[in-house]
């Protein structure tokens, strides 16, 4: 287990202990959430990670209200959720999986309406439209959208209001990579702009690339939660590559001091070193000349397919439900809390 | 109040709502339409025949009369002459008498409103559930009695415009072509009331109407919700346990059907003879008024409201 400190800050979204179990009528039950725990801290771009099924957006809709939770305590802007989040619906910005408008309406019209719910003045729908790229195919049926096109749509939605808070769940979805990149940059905008983000993506790249903390949720379970520069360090074993002429040979000298080391085809992988240049000198000494000294930091991607354990493994078939559950069997979790470890 | 704005929009922004508001207006246009080609102002001739039978009319219902009076007709017949009158517009073929026509029309008017306050009502709270519209609603707003609450009242706020403007519409237009291609017919200030509650009694029907075919809609989340309920209970119900209970010579079957309350209601009073007592009908007629079709209806509609609010309060949303 993983303990890692930072500084106090105000928490915009708290979860507890956060439990849903779907069922069916035909007695059938899935339990999406067990105990679910989030803390995202105000002023964060906060990634919201998980396999498919995992609970992510069961999790972002039970905290907007469209999900009845069976346990659990939700705060949003320190009021309680769902009971109290028509006091802060107005600071709250949120798109919830694959935003469905209605077809025949315009882009604009569909703001100007959702503006006029929300007592948002019209001037601020073309300031969104614009925001988002599609100033020029407002006028245009929904329904004639591409499906980036109504992601696109959906974040001029979220934005209309100005949030402290925004709430996106596959922002990325559909977006070609213009659109992506587009995307990052909006979401650094508003990290900027002093706005919060909580955003749950596949595209873990992404995520290590636009967020600073991180929460990986596993079969309805946090497995870990704190800054991605951290949790990527907790990980860092501390290993390079080495390419070597003999390296076979150069392997046995580095073993010889004491290292882990694993022979690949034409190189070899050490780990545990603290000084790069120890191997320099070491394999130089005996007359071997490194041709490439890499140090293989591990990635967002690793850490998540590690952590879950759905990493595709040759010749298997990965199941939805084969994600790991985080439990008494699986300790994996990694919280990053002020103060004491949890 | 900017709810309120805003559902008001997307009604009117709704294909739907504006290709069933031309239906209406067109079938509307085709049956005044109708009516103006199908009559004519009476000439000379035909007022003058038509006098000759409403003399010939009333000899004979004095000779019936006078059999009555003797003890040998039957007490439905006589009482049935006593309030037959014979006429001069019964006797003017081919002439639309405002007087005597116009209640079939606001039948038909009622029943047409009402279709397209259900269908209307159905599609805007179904479609708004079906395609995520509510979600996005609800993520503004989220007050889901409010929201769904919104939405109802401004729909039959919505509804009743339409279908007051539709009436009055379509009575005038009755009403100038009676001026101009027919007669108005014996239109006193008894007529002008019991047209007015005819009227009344309509709105509130679409009005009721509109409400059930949005909540049911609510209850089933889609548009096609509504309609299988109707269709269904139509055929299953008013067809195939009529039937069932017809074979089995149960009494009274037409205080089970909603149709009869339907009947009542707009009516005012239906009157059945149950099959079995075929050959005593004094004594195994039945009838019900407006008043039964006001509880049964009401509470159909009550019923259905707080299950469709109850439910919409708890259920998780796509």
């Amino acid at each position: 287990m993983l303990t890692v400190r930072f500084l106090a800050m105000s928490a915009v979204i708290e979860i507890d202990g956060l439990r849903k179990t779907f069922r069916t009528l035909r007695g059938g039950a899935r339990v999406a959430l067990d105990g679910f725990d989030m803390t995202v801290e105000a002023g964060q771009v906060h990634g919201f990670l998980g396999p498919n099924g995992s609970g992510k957006t069961t999790t972002l809709r039970a905290l907007l209200g469209l999900v009845h939770a069976d346990a659990g305590r939700m705060a949003v802007l320190g009021r309680q959720a769902p009971a109290e989040l028509p006091a802060v619906a107005g600071r709250v910005g949120a798109i919830v999986e694959s935003p469905q408008f209605f077809g025949n309406f315009t882009g604009r019209r569909t703001l100007r309406l959702l503006a006029t719910a929300g007592g948002v003045p019209h001037e601020r729908v073309e300031e969104v439209l614009d925001q988002v790229g599609l100033r020029d195919r407002g006028d245009e049926r929904v329904k004639g959208y591409s499906l980036g096109m109504k992601q696109r749509l959906a974040v001029a939605s979220a934005l209309l209001k100005q949030p402290e808070l925004l709430i996106l769940d596959e922002p990325a979805n559909g977006l070609d990579p213009a659109g992506i990149r587009e995307m990052r940059d909006l979401m650094r905008d508003l990290a900027a702009a002093n706005v919060t983000v909580l955003v749950s993506s596949h595209i873990l790249a992404e995520i290590q690339l636009i967020c600073d903390h991180v929460t990986i949720i596993s079969r309805g379970r946090r497995v870990l939660s704190g800054p991605v520069s951290e949790v990527l360090s907790g990980f860092d074993k501390g290993e390079y590559r080495v390419r070597v002429a003999e390296h076979e040979r150069a392997a046995e000298v580095i073993r010889g001091a004491g290292l882990p080391v694993t022979v690949h085809d034409d190189h070899f992988v050490v780990g545990d070193l603290a000084d790069p240049a120890w191997v320099s000198e070491t394999l130089g000494g005996q007359g071997m000349w490194i041709r490439e000294l890499t140090p293989l930091t591990p990635d967002l991607e690793s850490v998540f397919l590690q952590l879950t354990g759905t990493e595709p493994e040759p010749g298997t078939h990965k199941q939805v439900d084969d994600a790991v559950r985080p439990g008494a069997e699986h300790d994996l979790s990694v919280t990053v809390v002020e103060g004491e470890a949890k | 109040m900017n709810l309120v704005r805003a559902e008001l929009s997307r009604l009117l922004a709704r294909r739907f709502t504006q290709l069933m508001l031309i239906l209406l207006v067109g079938s509307f246009v085709v049956t005044i339409a109708t009516m103006v080609g199908s009559s004519h102002r009476p000439t000379a001739a035909e007022w003058e025949r038509a006098e000759i039978q409403v003399v010939q009319e009333e000899s004979r219902q004095e000779q019936m009369r006078e059999l009555c009076e003797s003890g040998q007709g039957t007490t439905d017949f006589c009482q049935t002459l006593s309030e037959r009158k014979p006429r001069l517009e019964d006797y003017l073929f081919g002439v639309f008498v405002f007087e005597r026509e116009i209640g079939n029309l606001v039948y038909f008017m009622v029943a047409f409103v009402a279709l397209f306050g259900f269908l209307v009502a159905a599609s805007f709270v179904g479609a708004e559930l079906n395609s995520g519209g509510m979600t996005n609603l609800l993520l503004w707003r989220p007050q889901r009695l409010t929201v769904l609450g919104t939405k109802l009242g401004t729909l039959l706020a919505s509804v009743l415009a339409v279908a007051v403007v539709a009436t009055v519409g379509y009575i005038a237009s009755f009403w100038v072509i009676a001026q101009v291609n027919g007669l108005p017919g014996d239109v006193d200030a008894e007529f002008w009331g019991d047209l007015a509650m005819l009227v009344v009694r309509g709105l509130l029907l679409v009005l009721g109407a509109a409400a059930l075919g949005f909540c049911l809609a609510t209850l089933g989340r889609h548009t096609a919700a509504a309609m299988g309920v109707v269709a269904g209970y139509a055929i299953v119900w008013e067809v195939g346990a009529r039937i069932v209970m017809e074979v089995v010579e149960a009494g009274r079957t037409e205080t089970y059907m909603l149709s009869t309350y339907l009947g009542a209601w707009m009516g005012g009073r239906v009157t059945f003879y149950d099959g079995p007592c075929i050959g005593s009908f004094e004594d195994c007629s039945y009838s019900l008024t407006w008043a039964h079709g006001l509880i049964v209806l009401t509470a159909l509609v009550a019923v259905v409201a707080v299950a469709a609010f109850a439910n919409f309060r708890r259920r998780d949303l796509a």
